[in-house]
């Protein structure tokens, strides 16, 4: 089932080094780009229908074509290589094992919208993952790729590496302007939207780092050759993160549009230990939990996620089997987004750490079923009235698991 | 005339002023839409999520009315069951960590969240859980003391020091619900106008220190005055109160919207003026140089002027264009001279670009206008050849130093009609205390040639006369302020068709630069 695009270079040694990455082909489809229309650029990418790969899923040609025509300001590329979302954990191997397949999708899309200048926002916990970052950056400057001009032609690309200092709410997209410019990590009120008036006030276009890193590949081989792989609506590949109660935890690369219990079953072992399967997360930690019977008729694309009321997300797969206290999951998820909720908007500001403290009351053996009503109510009260939906990260996955498992909290308050 | 929308409000149609956002435009013709966070002076943040309003076919449909532009055709929806319940949701999520300690609070009465609680929420308490425990009574400087538990971090404060101040000493420190409004450790606030953030605060987290449980807010009469602390005029409120058995005490100025003269500010030291007004008056009466009643002194000034043979009158410029009138048509039935001398009341260098002026009085621009000789030349021309000089309300002994002050007394008989204690009384035959600025009516120009009038705020137990009625007592022909606005409508040029009740609440902008010539 595993297929080898984005991860072609990952089991080569020394493939993170300038030398060898481009002796497994990396930079040479820069002749072709550079032979191209940025227009036609944006183009193939529109055809290959390659999707936002930081979540939301979002037609990355599409978004690019939001960039208003004839402004005299600069336009920024920002990197979203944030991956803060707890069970998320495929950018940091682009990162590691073949950061030149993301520098060569940043020079194609910076010629594609017409940017000089790309910003790589990095998670601060990436301590190794931005040494190898800026190792590549150095060495792609040296040999000429990234500068005043690239690979030889008439085209100039600088890209600056901005740490973060440890911030979920970064890896919003405006929130993560706000941080390179370096004020306090909250998200801003859209519109604006940053495609009109992003970072320092200038159009910017904000991708995912598995998003730009698929570019080369679409270049290279054609918008035709990606959609070869994956579903009608949602092609290509993804990295998939599958952790939690398996046998073979890790990262594999897979098609979109397979059973996702069958990829589970086959790719990561199975449950562990041959327990029961309880419920799956399937796209990260803030994405509803499907219960087993879901599961068995959920494929791995954005379709199927939105008919069964959960998100495809950042392709960070839970397994939970039978002996996991949703509970106390739920205790777990709730003190992490109410940790990390920047205190902007009063919903999630207050509302989340009400939230867990109820949890932690029903926990404790103290609570009632009122307090569970209003555990569930309180995620309806929350969701959707701030900013951005950090506290809908939260309170979609705690309805969900209200909703499916209430059996469990009820048998705390009894 | 601004461009005008029409959109439709709970399906009933209303025209609004296009561009300003739904706060502003709805709130211009009546309709209220909750908000803390935002203010019209600071723009809108979108933080508090209290001003969230249904937009029908809107994309998307549920908005901040505060960073929504009022658009032709838009239906607003306020009343919707889904609307309320987002009000009662958001108030709900407000006060679950907020203390409730409104008995003790200074805020009590005037605050955003027992407001809204009564209209949009109003539901008993669900909170079971422990509160969040933030820091009390934070002296955070310039006399404002903060408390982080009431705060709701709607950021007005913050913005306000960055915003208009441009000192920055406030910050939002933390995330999630412990994030807190702070200074940075020994920074404190360190700004001319840092009160401004206690009557921005939209709940009891910023108080004064110095109106801190003196007074319930409810009690409070606040009359509108005009602060005479310098020449800009600023527009206040005067927020007074007769306790029981008491008189009647002013406990605090606050600033009030006049968008040609102050905004929605003032200054700290003007807003201080009041305890002027309280204290350091004149109370005691004197006639050739014993105690007496105030009937009695005025009738001997009356008796001494009379016997005079060179008289001599010196006003303040703080009067009012009535009293300077008065006192004008009285010393010309003497033909006396009218002096304005006051270069004490200037600090060159004292003001700013914002609203604090060099001169620390209301009215010279007035002086001017009604063509008062301000020069120190004039003065001492005058005081050389008088034996009896009428001060009225000019504290001299700002424009002249004690010797200047003793010397002057040893040459003529000094007599003070005036509301505030001063070295000069100490020195002066005749005293005679009148009414304050707080205490009667009448016109003032400022810095900017605006004219702005003013009405009686405060009435003490024994009320004081004003100095235009004392003039009238000394023998003058003018005694009241109608008296007097025919003498300004002749005298001054730019006024000669203005009548006191035609000067609009925001001021009359004199475009005719009159009198400028003769400026000290």
């Amino acid at each position: 089932m595993q297929v080898k695009i984005l991860s072609a270079r990952f089991d080569i040694e020394d493939a993170h080094k300038i030398e060898v990455a481009k002796e497994h082909g990396a930079y040479a489809t820069l002749d072709k780009v550079f032979s191209m229309e940025p227009a036609e650029v944006i183009e193939e990418v529109k055809n290959s229908g390659l999707r936002g790969r930081g979540g939301a899923g979002f037609p990355t040609g599409l978004k690019w074509s939001f960039l208003p025509k004839g402004i005299d300001k600069p336009v920024y590329l920002a990197v979203n290589s944030d991956e803060s979302e707890p069970a998320t954990f495929k950018d940091r191997y682009i990162l590691v094992r073949d950061p030149h397949m993301l520098i060569e999708g940043i020079i194609i899309c910076c010629y594609a919208i017409r940017s000089n200048h790309a910003y790589i926002y990095i998670r601060g916990e990436y301590t190794t993952q931005v040494k190898a970052l800026q190792a590549a950056i150095d060495e792609a400057y040296a040999a000429g790729y990234l500068g005043n001009t690239v690979d030889g032609k008439d085209y100039a690309v600088d890209i600056t590496v901005h740490r973060g200092a440890g911030a979920y709410v970064c890896g919003e997209e405006t929130a993560l302007l706000e941080s390179i410019e370096g004020k306090k990590g909250q998200p801003r009120s859209k519109p604006p939207f940053p495609a009109v008036e992003g970072l320092y006030g200038c159009p910017t276009i904000i991708n995912n780092v598995q998003s730009i890193a698929s570019l080369p590949f679409i270049i290279t081989n054609g918008a035709d050759a990606y959609k070869a792989y994956g579903t009608e609506k949602s092609p290509g590949t993804h990295l998939f993160g599958i952790s939690g109660l398996v046998e073979k935890p890790g990262m594999y690369e897979l098609p979109l549009g397979l059973p996702i219990l069958e990829v589970i079953e086959k790719v990561a072992g199975g449950v562990k230990g041959g327990k029961k399967l309880k419920g799956v997360i399937p796209g990260g930690s803030s994405t509803p939990v499907l219960t087993p019977e879901e599961a068995k008729t959920v494929t791995l694309d954005y379709e199927s996620m939105a008919e069964h009321k959960t998100m495809f997300g950042s392709g960070g797969i839970v397994v939970l089997d039978e002996d996991v206290d949703v509970v106390k999951l739920v205790k777990n998820l709730i003190d992490f987004y109410h940790h990390e909720s920047c205190g902007q908007c009063t919903p999630c500001r207050e509302g989340l750490g009400w939230m867990l403290k109820i949890v932690k009351k029903i926990l404790s053996g103290n609570g009632t079923i009122d307090d569970v009503n209003l555990l569930r109510e309180l995620c309806d009260n929350i969701e959707m009235k701030t900013v951005c939906v950090l506290s809908a990260a939260c309170t979609m996955p705690v309805r969900a698991f209200l909703d499916k498992f209430r059996h469990e909290f009820e048998a705390y308050v009894q | 005339m601004a461009d005008m929308v029409k959109l439709s409000v709970n399906g009933q149609e209303v025209e609004v002023e296009s561009g300003k956002n739904l706060i502003d435009a709805l709130g211009a013709v009546g309709i209220e839409i909750p908000h803390l966070c935002y203010h019209p002076a600071l723009g809108a943040d979108g933080n508090c999520r209290m001003c969230l309003v249904g937009i029908e076919d809107g994309r998307p449909p549920l908005v901040p009315a505060c960073k929504t532009p009022a658009q032709e055709g838009m239906k607003v929806q306020l009343d919707t069951d889904k609307i309320k319940k987002i009000q009662r949701d958001i108030m709900e999520l407000e006060l679950i960590n907020h203390p409730i300690d409104c008995p003790i609070c200074d805020q009590a009465g005037e605050c955003s969240l027992q407001d809204y609680y009564m209209q949009y929420d109003g539901q008993t308490s669900r909170m079971n859980v422990p509160q969040v425990l933030k820091g009390k009574k934070l002296d955070f400087g310039c006399g404002v003391i903060h408390d982080q538990e009431r705060c709701v971090l709607c950021a007005r404060c913050v913005r306000f020091t960055r915003q208009v101040t441009k000192t920055g000493e406030l910050g939002i420190v933390n995330r999630t619900d412990a994030a807190r409004v702070n200074i940075f450790p020994g920074r404190p606030l360190d700004n001319r106008y840092a009160l401004n953030v206690v009557d921005l605060c939209p709940v009891g987290a910023m108080t004064s220190k110095d109106f801190r449980f003196k007074q319930r807010v409810w009690f409070l009469s606040k009359d509108k005055g005009i602060c005479h602390g310098c020449s800009k005029g600023c527009n206040i409120f005067i927020d007074h109160n007769r306790e029981k058995y008491k008189d009647d005490i002013i406990y605090r100025f606050r600033p009030r919207l006049n968008e040609q003269v102050n905004g929605y500010f003032i200054c700290d030291e003007g807003r201080m003026t009041y305890k002027k007004e309280n204290d350091g008056r004149i109370t005691q009466a004197k006639a050739n140089g014993d105690n007496c009643s105030n009937e009695k002194a005025v009738q001997s000034l009356k008796e001494a002027l009379g016997h005079a043979s060179k008289p001599a009158f010196l006003v303040s410029p703080n009067c009012s264009m009535e009293q300077i009138v008065a006192v004008k048509k009285l010393a010309s039935q003497h033909s006396a001279t009218v002096s304005g001398f006051s270069d004490g009341y200037i600090k060159p260098g004292d003001g700013d670009d914002f609203l604090i002026q060099d001169d620390k009085s209301a009215n010279r621009a007035g002086l001017e206008l009604l063509g008062i000789d301000l020069s120190k030349a004039t003065f001492d021309a005058l005081v050389e050849a008088t034996d009896l000089l009428i001060v009225f309300d000019n504290d001299l002994s700002m424009s002249l130093d004690e010797a200047a002050l003793s010397a002057l007394a040893g040459k003529t008989k000094i007599a003070v009609v005036g509301a505030y204690d001063s070295p000069l009384v100490g020195q002066a035959t005749f005293v005679y205390p009148v009414a304050s600025y707080s205490e009667y009516s009448g016109t003032v120009v400022n810095a900017d040639k605006v004219v702005q009038t003013f009405d009686t705020a405060v009435v003490k137990n024994d009320p004081l006369e004003d100095i235009v009625a004392v003039a009238g007592l000394l023998g003058g022909e003018i005694s009241d302020n109608n008296q007097a606005w025919k003498e300004i409508k002749v005298s001054v040029e730019a006024l000669k068709d203005v009548e006191p009740e035609m000067i609009p609440e925001q001021g009359l902008a004199l475009t005719v630069d009159e009198g400028s010539d003769d400026a000290a």
